[in-house]
């Protein structure tokens, strides 16, 4: 174990053979679960895309791109994990490090967690501290340092007990987004954050470097964007898919991953113009929003809506694993450092629907975003998807339930936990939801 | 002429219903055991010679509740919130608000006046709220289950039982048992805990009258009592409360046998 002190505040001092033991037999259940996850979503669309072999193979955690990073750190490349959709990818990428989302999205680590920090804790939380102690995330394990935003209590002390074992990087996002200060103390942040990745890596961002970077994630937003937009009419794609290929962005090279992520588009328009369906044209259609879902584990939502009977189609989500992630461009008026680093300021905080920001007429920009989802995908119903212990998405439902009801969109709060055994009551409330969505229309 | 079946999958038992041109001419019920696939063989073969039905004559059969995926001879399923609701409204037909209180769970759904459910809820995987929590307490008690409901009636007021966990429910009862609390006040207490839950399961939905209780632990005289006081409202009980799911399958047979899309 590659400990920062030699003394730890918070993880146990574990004998490296339990480590080593863990970590061997929940790598094993993991890579079962990635096969099982991939094979169930090719059975669910027997015409599956065949570009969606491409994220298939960077998705298995072990695979090809795990080696891509370990060799790339071998030649002298900074790798800079991140816990959150905060973290100023730009700023990575101009200093020629690798940027990777390191939370956790398995479920066993998350009982190692309960080691550490109560059960009644965020579950994303306890399993990322469960995945440290046994070593089990290889980006985590690959990051140099790694950049934590505090949103939430749970992130905020995650971040403490982390620093057990990496560099942490903290950035404080504002809670309040519409104050004058907030902007101003936010784009401290990221020029904070900038001279911390310089530091690290060696590499100074210039203009021209920092340009460059700003159009890469252009590039990719527009890529994303434009598959975000294919759901929109009848199902080329199921959304399982849809979410692993916007997952996969946070984890892949981006640029091969845009390239990729335009031939599938390229796939699916030819088709939708053949009619070719991924499921028939009128399964009701589904959004969820709430708990950020991740690869592999905590697939079960949407293998839930998209297996059951009757099955529903995920058309989109706002959820901060998936949908989010690259939906918003910086936008930039000219190309100078300071321009940039505001544009860059901008699209961090102005453009995030996260659920930590308060205002004096409440968060109202992620009730709108996802009305505004809502509408464009043509959506008939919302699950609210909570896993116990996050409390600003269990806290926001009731205000987000009164907006979908004044357009007559239902909405299910679907509470689970980071656990298999609860599969079978989940399945018997999101059939019944969905069984409720088709009866309103074809009764 | 259209004959379907409904089967219930519950928990503790095993629910049939057979319906000719939506009339029901037959219910049938049975303890649902180790082998609950066997068990409703047997009620199924019980209720279709209790109707004078031959297999054959059946369009189509439909089961629910929580092991509906076990159910033999059927066709599909429903599900138990769908149910409810199809049922409810067919029985009571001013019912815009179905609460199904079962040994296991309770849920209640919200309806249109066609028997569409519009929004539901589910208890927290907690016995407290459900039939099984009665059952408990009244071995706490050392009454028959079915003496709790009338026993409660006769209080004059209500102890108080703070936590509405079985397991710490329990314990309450006992200390209300040494504190030498009339056995009826005590089984009160435990039909207003057990009321307390289902009604701001109910207030999470939106209280939208009249509303219809139904399901196993609908027939106890004593949780509709005080149901009713936490509610406000009057309570809409059918007959034969407990074949609701069952009924609301084999009604959803009948539709989707006539093609009228469900
Ligand atoms: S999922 Fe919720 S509680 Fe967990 S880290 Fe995120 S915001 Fe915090």
């Amino acid at each position: 174990m590659k400990s920062q002190s030699a003394e730890k505040k918070y993880l146990p001092d574990m004998p490296q053979k339990e480590v080593e033991e863990l970590n061997a037999s929940v790598k094993a259940a993991s890579e079962r679960i990635m096969a099982d996850n991939i094979e169930r979503m090719k059975k669910t669309d027997p015409n599956r895309p065949a570009a969606m072999q491409y994220f298939d193979e960077v998705s298995n955690f072990f695979g090809m791109r795990q080696k891509e990073i370990q060799e790339a750190k071998a030649q002298g490349r900074k790798v800079i994990g991140y816990l959150c959709v905060f973290a100023p990818i730009e700023l990575i990428l101009a200093a020629d490090a690798i940027p990777v989302r390191v939370n956790s999205g398995w479920y066993d680590t998350s009982k190692l967690g309960d080691r550490i920090v109560p059960v009644e804790v965020c579950p994303v939380i306890r399993s990322t501290i469960g995945a440290k102690m046994i070593d089990l995330s290889p980006y985590l394990e690959l990051s140099d340092a790694v950049i934590s935003t505090l949103t939430c209590d749970g992130q905020t002390k995650l971040s403490e007990i982390l620093s057990d074992a990496k560099q942490m990087w903290i950035m404080t996002p504002p809670r309040v987004k519409d104050s004058a200060q907030s902007l101003h103390l936010w784009k401290e942040e990221i020029k904070a954050i900038k001279t911390q990745i310089e530091k690290l890596t060696g590499n100074k961002i210039t203009p021209k470097k920092l340009k460059e970077a700003i159009e890469t994630m252009q590039k990719a937003t527009k890529a994303f964007r434009r598959l975000q937009d294919l759901r929109k009419g009848n199902p080329v794609i199921m959304g399982r898919d849809a979410m692993l290929v916007n997952q996969m962005s946070m984890w892949d090279d981006i640029k091969r991953w845009t390239k990729k992520t335009e031939a599938l588009c390229d796939e699916l328009e030819k088709r939708a113009e053949k009619n070719e369906w991924a499921c028939p044209p009128d399964t009701p259609r589904v959004i969820v929003t709430g708990t950020p879902m991740f690869w592999p584990d905590n697939w079960k939502l949407p293998t839930l809506i998209e297996e059951a009977t009757p099955q529903g189609i995920l058309v989109g989500d706002e959820l901060c694993s998936s949908d989010r992630v690259l939906y918003d461009p910086v936008g930039i008026d000219e190309w100078t450092m300071d321009d940039m680093i505001n544009g860059i300021a901008e699209r961090y905080l102005m453009a995030s629907t996260c659920p930590c920001f308060t205002s004096k007429d409440g968060n109202e920009d992620r009730v709108n975003w996802l009305l505004n989802k809502v509408k464009d995908t043509k959506a008939q119903g919302v699950i609210y998807y909570v896993i116990r212990g996050c409390m600003l998405y269990a806290m926001e439902y009731s205000r987000v339930k009164k907006a979908l009801d004044k357009v007559d969109i239902p909405v299910y709060y679907l509470d689970t936990e980071y656990t298999r055994e609860d599969v079978g009551q989940m399945k018997t409330r999101v059939e019944a939801f969905l069984e409720m969505l088709s009866a309103r229309v074809d009764f | 002429m259209v004959t379907t079946v409904g089967i219930d999958m519950g928990i503790q038992t095993v629910k049939v219903v057979v319906l000719k041109d939506r009339q029901v001419v037959a219910r049938a019920k049975g303890f649902s055991g180790f082998e609950p696939t066997k068990a409703a063989e047997e009620v199924f073969v019980q209720a279709l010679d209790a109707a004078k039905v031959a297999r054959e004559e059946v369009s189509l059969v439909l089961s629910t509740g929580s092991g509906m995926d076990m159910a033999p001879y059927s066709n599909g399923t429903v599900s138990m919130m769908g149910a409810d609701a199809r049922a409810g409204v067919f029985l009571i037909p001013t019912a815009r608000t179905v609460v199904d209180v079962g040994a296991e769970e309770a849920r209640a759904v919200k309806c249109d006046e066609r028997g569409i459910m519009m929004d539901f809820v589910v208890n927290e995987r907690c016995a407290a709220g459900a039939g099984t929590f009665i059952e408990a307490m009244a071995r706490a008690l050392e009454v028959k289950m079915e003496e709790m409901g009338p026993l409660s009636l006769k209080a004059e007021r209500a102890s108080p039982i703070n936590a509405s966990c079985v397991i710490f429910g329990e314990s309450d009862v006992v200390s209300l048992i040494h504190r030498q609390e009339s056995k009826p006040e005590i089984a009160r207490a435990v039909f207003d805990a057990m009321a307390d839950r289902i009604s701001s399961m109910v207030h999470r939905l939106g209280i939208n009258p009249d509303v219809a209780l139904v399901g196993g632990v609908a027939k106890d005289v004593g949780f509709i009592a005080s149901l009713k006081r936490k509610l406000g409202l009057e309570i809409l009980v059918p007959e034969y409360p407990e074949f609701v799911g069952a009924l609301g399958a084999a009604l959803t047979a009948t539709s989707r046998a006539k093609g009228a899309s469900k």
